[in-house]
C-alpha cells in the first residue's frame, strides 16, 4: 500500500494519509481526457520539473510537457496568451488542460508535504488501464477564469455542497470544475493538508498551530509565489 | 483570512501584514518569523530547511511541524490552481482586502492582471 510511512517518526494525521492514498488512486486511473498512463506521466514530469529537471516524455506531446513545467516552476508568469497558445496546441484542449493542471498540482502538493518534512517521495502509482470517458459537462460555461467552469448543477451527485451557498462556488474552488471530480479531489486534499470546508469557518480548528499561524504560512507561501489571488 | 482569523484570536494583540511579504517584518503572530522562515525554506528548497524543522520541533512541537508542512503543501497547490486558471479575486475578497493589497505591493504581481 502507498504512503505507509514506515519508520517515519512523525505524527502524520490519518486524514493526510488517506487523502494521499486517494490522490494516488485518482492519478493512476483514467480520467475524462487522459489515460491512467498519461496521468502518471504528467505527475512524473511535474516531479522532475520541481528539481529543475526538464525531462522529456515518450507519451506526452510537447505542449503538455511544456505546460506542466511552466505550472511547476514559473506559475507566477502565466497569462491568458500563454493559456490560449497551450490549448490551441496539437493534442491539447481546454478540457485536457484542466485535467492536466489538476494532476500536476495535487501530485506536487503531496510531494511538497514530503519535501517540507524531509521525507522520501512516494513512488508514483502504477497506471490503471482503460480509456478516458471524454465527457464534458453540458452545464460548462465560460465565466471569469480562463477555462470554462460548471455551476453547482453540473457537479457530481452529492458534491453540490462543496460550493457552499454559491451557485458557481468561490473562484478557486470551481477553477478546475470542467472536470467535476476535481472539486471533490480539491476538498479532500485540502482537508488532509490544511482544513476541511467546515473547519475553514472555525476561528480555532483542531490543529497544533493556531488559525493565525496557519493563515500566516498560507499568506507567505502565496507571496513567495507572487500569487495575487 | 489571516486578518480575519487574527481579529478573532485572543492570542494576538496586533497584526502586521507586512510579515507576509517581508521576512524581516514582525507579523505579530506568535512564532510567526520561524513559521514564515520555514515556509520560505520549503518553497525555495534551501539548505536552511533541516535546521528550521528542528527549531520548530524544539520551540513548538512535532505535530506543529507536520501541520505547518501541510499548510505549505496545500498552498503550493492552491496558488498554481489560481495562476493556472487565471482566476480573478472573488468579489467579497476584493472588497474586503482593497485597503491592504496596495500597501503590500500585491498589484505588482503578474497575476493581478486577472482581477479587473
Amino acid at each position: 500500500m502507498a504512503f505507509e510511512y514506515l519508520g517515519v517518526d512523525l505524527p502524520i494525521r490519518e486524514k493526510t494519509i488517506s487523502s494521499h492514498r486517494m490522490s494516488w488512486e485518482v492519478i493512476a486511473s483514467p480520467g475524462r481526457w487522459w489515460t491512467g498512463a498519461e496521468r502518471v506521466e504528467i505527475a512524473r514530469i511535474g516531479r522532475a520539473a520541481r528539481d529543475f529537471d526538464a525531462v522529456g516524455s515518450d507519451i506526452l506531446l510537447e505542449a503538455a510537457v511544456f505546460a506542466i513545467q511552466k505550472l511547476v516552476v514559473d506559475n507566477a508568469n502565466l497569462n491568458p496568451e500563454w493559456y490560449q497558445e497551450i490549448i490551441a496546441s496539437e493534442g491539447m484542449t481546454e478540457d485536457r488542460y484542466v485535467e492536466l493542471v489538476a494532476v500536476v498540482v495535487h501530485a506536487l502538493s503531496i510531494d511538497e508535504f514530503h519535501r517540507a518534512l524531509g521525507l522520501e517521495l512516494e513512488s508514483l502509482p502504477q497506471p490503471v488501464g482503460g480509456n478516458p470517458t471524454c465527457e464534458r459537462p453540458a452545464e460548462a460555461e465560460q465565466r471569469s477564469s480562463w477555462p470554462p467552469i460548471v455551476p453547482k448543477s453540473g457537479l457530481n451527485h452529492g458534491d453540490e455542497m462543496l460550493y457552499g451557498p454559491m451557485e458557481w462556488g468561490a473562484n478557486v474552488i470551481s477553477a478546475l470544475s470542467l472536470i467535476p471530480e476535481n472539486v471533490r479531489w480539491l476538498h479532500d486534499l485540502s482537508e488532509g493538508h490544511y482544513l476541511s470546508f467546515a473547519e475553514m469557518r472555525m476561528p480555532d480548528p483542531l490543529r497544533a498551530i493556531s488559525r493565525p499561524q496557519i493563515e500566516l504560512i498560507a499568506a507567505r507561501v502565496s507571496a513567495l509565489n507572487e500569487c495575487f489571488y | 483570512m489571516l486578518r480575519e482569523s487574527s481579529n478573532r484570536s485572543d492570542a494576538l494583540d496586533s497584526l502586521n501584514l507586512q510579515g507576509t511579504v517581508n521576512p524581516d517584518a514582525d507579523s505579530g503572530v506568535p512564532h510567526g518569523s520561524l513559521l514564515t522562515a520555514f515556509a520560505e525554506a520549503a518553497v525555495r528548497q534551501t539548505d536552511a530547511l533541516p535546521g528550521l524543522r528542528e527549531q520548530i520541533v524544539s520551540e513548538l512541537g512535532v505535530q506543529e511541524l507536520v501541520d505547518a508542512a501541510g499548510v505549505v503543501a496545500n498552498f503550493q497547490r492552491m496558488v498554481r490552481i489560481a495562476d493556472g486558471c487565471g482566476i480573478p479575486l472573488d468579489e467579497f475578497t476584493r472588497d474586503a482586502t482593497d485597503d491592504c493589497r496596495e500597501e503590500l505591493g500585491l498589484h505588482e504581481y503578474a497575476s493581478a492582471a486577472n482581477t479587473a
